[in-house]
């Protein structure tokens, strides 16, 4: 169901878009919501809620059903909520189409299918609004009460898998919305810009720079037409936080990016997001269009003189477009090849303006700053790591799926506690995080603090947030060519040390694979990756090496089993 | 592709930010490939030289210069599926399709000789909670095991016999 | 030297050396005679970054980076080390992978002989019918002239990574080519091999494409690609008495060296 297309024009139209949509999110009647995102829809989503739809239309039934997005416990796949009025939200798991009568019976009768509930949820704190759904279900666990939920604190998707993406009236139910509002009738872009540097936010794409400082940098960039980007080109096999931020709460973006459009004074945003998400485009592309419909995106917004649209382009399957220079020229229709910096982007980027350049999931922190103000974000996270990072926790781990948590958070919370160990019982070896721009950590070092620094100084980077876990039966040799094979394959060809040197190191690293390798091998991979490193254009090659490194570093005794002997 | 269609998927991008890649974009979902001729065209079109076309069409894996096969099988081979196993189930279906283990031109994408399936590698569609995974056409498939391939093939029509170019350089 | 451009003083290991504000270190070291190894830097061109030789050590509060040359812009009291021991480092590496890349390119020889290297660890580069001959290093020089300055844009890159070629789109003759041959001069290892047969023009490296020659009435001989020679001469700077346009450079000059035509054009005459 669509918005109720009631244009916003001043503050208190808002308020009152909220009521409605409060009435969406807990009506007086039953609701059922099928969690429904790419991995819902992949197990099997799209026939669950069909089933459902005949059920209740059949019966003539007086519920509500809603797809929902992603509540991020992957492998708990099919998920569906149960709102029953004056009762606890209810999560089911695993549902599958032949259960759709027997959930629609008990919530005829007040109540749910108890041997498919995971956990209930009394009250949600969505951080700029609330939602108290009610008592009782005492045989069901309590959301908290299960480990991979309620070692989670969670910020930014603290909507997802409640709200439906759809709809922009339950986003405003939550409180959507007002901080942008607010911001354009009562505070000035400087103010909006100190607010975003006093919270110390520091961009989630990888490279950890304060969001504040560079939005600054281009509001004082030299010339009046800029852009600011939002990078959705999510490439870091194995890492989906942003598409999960985007096919679950598609506003939440789109109101990060009006308020920095405001902060650093343009009118033009930009979505540059991957070709490999369809299902993050559709939504982002109706969520704009809903946006627009309640003069939230457009001409004069609230009568206030800002005006700002949205606009998105679509990658083509390059994971070198992640890099900001070959970004912007994928958005000018070139190919993605990087260019030289100087100049940086916020002086010549898109088209040779002024560009700010920020990830999916800073933009998606700057609502709640702005809403719950910068000391209040300053509180989550550590020093000078402020606020959360949500993490893909995937590989052979128990509980795969979206974890959230505090920056400074250990490795050994996320990957023993939220989740659960190694799958099927085996030992956690490593964990990868950072993507193929970033290292392998041993077990033996599960105590680093999840931030900026600390992964740095273990070889590694937070980069985007993938975390792949890596157990006793992992050749991690294999792992290092996996990631040199990727690269090579990714590289843009440009400049010869990625070029060549990347090819030359896979063909290295296959021939000590295969057994044929001598330790003279072994000395050209560390002079080629210390060279590749030191002397490539752009990122991808500066990192491409960090799988070699850190795997020769920690891991060195795989490599030398597989070097022939005697040589 | 009639003249309709083309002006209509031109006129989807009025402004210049993202137009190029977008219009290719458009080409492949509805012709499942670029044909030379439609090449041609969006280079009058929008005024930019073929040279430049073709650079991106052979930069971006996104595009394919052939047809592809009636169904198209796209093995992830991102990092918690090769973790899994995904070299394997690439490997079987190469095996079981009779195609090649190599590409020539770093985009892994081969056809069988009967022109059913042709598979392909994408580096992650982000479904990693169901590793290994494999798309058939819109259906996904996630949890794959090697000896699951020949019934998932045979949905689509797979008569279990590897009609195609034998094996070549694969190291199973 | 820009009329009206800001000087500033920048030391070059350890050295003075006064240039335009703006100006890209390599331009000054050059000017001075400093050698810096460059493939891909151009005068006309923007500055590229692909080949990586024009390292050099950017020394900023007693902390040194390494940073290219090219991209290097003058300012006042900019400091740089050409010749470090990482620098040589790093460049011996690079000298390597060159080899690999183009191990028939005599030019690629040479150079990296200069700076010590004749030998490589790394394989070499073996291709079968390969139209630039095992010399290409995928500089980009030829693609972005042919694109930036000649409005040819015959040419450019095929494929990425390891995989990539320079080549016409579909490796088919290109129409687009101007038959210039600005691609071969510009080309630092002479991979792109240019053939004029007759009445004919071939780009042998560019998929065999062919371009019409001019032919001189006076001396017989075929001198500039045809079509590329008939847009020139319409143009109105520089205006050519009609009488002078069928004629090849030598010819020319030597028919307004005899006075039977007054100079009244404006414009050079090359001597061929």
């Amino acid at each position: 169901m669509a918005g109720s297309a009631m244009p916003i024009q001043t503050p208190g139209d808002l308020v009152k878009a909220r009521e409605s949509g409060l009435l969406k999110l807990k009506p007086g009647r039953p609701r059922i919501a099928v969690g429904l995102s790419t991995c819902g829809i992949a197990v099997g989503g799209e026939r669950l809620i069909e089933r459902l739809k005949e059920i209740i239309t059949a019966g003539g039934h007086d519920i509500d059903l809603v797809r929902v997005g992603c509540i991020g416990f992957c492998k708990e796949e099919p998920i569906v909520n149960i709102t029953i009025p004056g009762r606890p939200l209810v999560i089911l798991h695993r549902v599958s189409p032949d259960d759709a009568e027997a959930i629609v019976k008990s919530v005829l009768n007040g109540s749910v299918l108890e041997e498919k509930a995971l956990c209930k949820v009394s009250s949600w704190d969505h951080i700029t609004g609330s939602v108290i759904y009610g008592t009782g279900f005492d045989t069901i666990p309590d959301y908290h009460d299960i480990t991979f939920f309620g070692r989670q604190t969670k910020v930014i998707l603290r909507d997802a898998g409640f709200i439906n993406p759809e709809d922009i009236d339950e986003y405003i139910a939550v409180g959507g919305y007002q901080a942008f509002v607010s911001a354009i009738t009562s505070r000035s872009p400087d103010e909006v810009i100190d607010i975003v540097k006093q919270s110390d936010l520091r961009g989630r794409g990888g490279a950890g720079f304060p969001a504040g400082l560079k939005w600054e940098i281009t509001r004082k960039a030299k010339g009046h037409l800029k852009y600011i980007v939002c990078n959705a080109d999510e490439g870091d096999p194995g890492a989906y936080m942003n598409r999960n931020e985007m096919e679950s709460d598609p506003h939440m973006l789109i109101e990060g990016l009006l308020i920095g459009a405001y902060a650093i004074g343009t009118p033009d945003a930009l979505i540059y997001i991957r070709a490999e998400y369809p299902l993050a485009i559709e939504r982002l592309k109706k969520a704009i269009g809903q946006a627009r419909e309640y003069g939230l995106v457009g001409e004069n917004i609230l009568g206030t003189g800002f005006s700002c649209d949205i606009q998105l382009a679509t990658g083509a399957g390059a994971f070198v477009c992640g890099e900001s220079t070959a970004l912007a020229a994928s958005i000018e229709g070139k190919t993605g090849r990087p260019r030289p910096r100087p100049p940086r982007l916020t002086d010549s980027g898109v088209w040779g303006r002024p560009t700010d350049l920020n990830n999916v999931e800073t933009f998606c922190n700057v609502p709640v700053i702005l809403a719950r103000g910068a000391e209040w974000y300053r509180g989550i996270g550590a020093k000078g790591n402020t606020g959360t990072k949500v993490f893909s926790l995937v590989g052979k781990v128990e509980n795969v799926g979206m974890v959230e948590v505090p920056l400074g958070t250990t490795l050994r919370t996320i990957v023993s506690e939220i989740g659960d160990g190694g799958a099927g019982g085996k030992a956690v070896k490593a964990v990868q995080t950072g993507g193929p721009s970033g290292g392998c950590i041993p077990a033996r070092l599960f105590d680093t603090p999840v931030d900026f620094e600390h992964l740095n100084e273990a070889g590694s980077m937070m980069g985007s947030g993938g975390i792949v876990v890596m157990d006793e039966d992992t050749d991690m040799v294999d792992i290092a060519r996996y990631f040199i094979n990727f690269a090579t394959s990714e590289s843009c060809g440009k400049c010869v040390p990625c070029r060549e040197g990347l090819k030359h190191t896979l063909l290295i690293l296959n021939k000590i694979v295969a057994g044929k390798g001598s330790s003279a091998d072994l000395a050209m991979l560390e002079s080629l990756s210390d060279t590749i490193q030191m002397t490539s254009l752009c990122g991808l090659g500066q990192t491409a090496p960090n799988p070699v490194l850190t795997t020769l570093k920690y891991f060195r005794e795989e490599y030398e089993a597989l070097i022939k002997e005697g040589t | 592709m009639d003249d309709t269609t083309f002006h209509e998927i031109i006129s989807r991008y009025p402004s210049p930010s993202g137009r190029i890649l977008g219009i290719l974009r458009d080409i492949q979902i509805q012709e499942g490939y670029i044909p030379r001729d439609l090449l041609n065209r969006v280079s009058e079109e929008l005024n930019e030289p073929v040279s430049r076309l073709y650079s991106l069409i052979t930069f971006y894996s996104f595009f394919s210069l052939h047809p592809v096969g009636e169904h198209m099988i796209t093995v992830c081979m991102g990092t918690p599926c090769h973790v899994k196993g995904a070299e394997k189930i690439l490997g079987t279906l190469q095996s079981l399709l009779g195609l090649p283990g190599e590409s020539s031109d770093g985009k892994y994408s081969e056809t069988t000789e009967d022109d059913m399936f042709t598979v392909e590698i994408a580096r992650c569609f982000g479904a990693c909670s169901m590793a290994p995974v494999i798309h058939v056409d819109n259906d996904l498939y996630g949890y794959v095991t090697p000896d699951q391939i020949p019934d998932i093939l045979s949905r689509y029509g797979w008569k279990g016999t590897g009609i195609g170019k034998p094996q070549k350089g694969s190291d199973l | 030297m820009t009329e009206g451009a800001r000087m500033v003083t920048v030391t070059i290991n350890k050295s003075q050396y006064r240039a335009e504000e703006g100006e890209t270190m390599l331009s000054v070291a050059m000017r001075n005679g400093i050698d810096i190894p460059h493939l891909c830097y151009e005068e006309v061109l923007d500055p590229y970054g692909a080949c990586r030789l024009c390292m050099v050590d950017h020394v900023t509060c007693g902390k040194r980076t390494m940073m290219t040359a090219c991209t290097m812009r003058a300012k006042e009291g900019l400091e740089i080390m050409t010749d470090t021991p990482e620098i040589v480092k790093y460049r011996s590496t690079l000298f390597e992978l060159y080899l690999s890349q183009a191990p028939k390119s005599d030019v690629i020889k040479e150079m990296a002989a200069r700076y010590g290297v004749t030998k490589t660890r790394f394989l070499k580069k073996i291709v079968h019918d390969d139209p630039l001959g095992g010399k290409c290093i995928l500089c980009g020089l030829c693609v972005r002239v042919c694109d930036e300055i000649m409005g040819g844009s015959a040419i450019g890159f095929i494929n990425r990574g390891p995989s990539t070629v320079v080549n016409t789109p579909f490796f088919d003759e290109n129409p687009a080519c101007l038959g210039c041959g600005t691609c071969a001069k510009v080309c630092p290892t002479h991979a792109i091999e240019i053939e004029d047969l007759g009445d004919t023009r071939i780009m042998k490296s560019w998929s065999g494409t062919r371009i019409a020659l001019q032919l001189c009435p006076d001396c017989g001989q075929y001198f500039a690609p045809k079509e590329m020679l008939e847009e020139i001469l319409s143009l109105p700077d520089p205006g050519i008495v009609e009488e002078l346009k069928p004629l090849c450079p030598a010819c020319r000059a030597k028919v307004i060296a005899k006075g039977m035509f007054k100079a009244t054009f404006q414009g050079s005459v090359h001597h061929g």
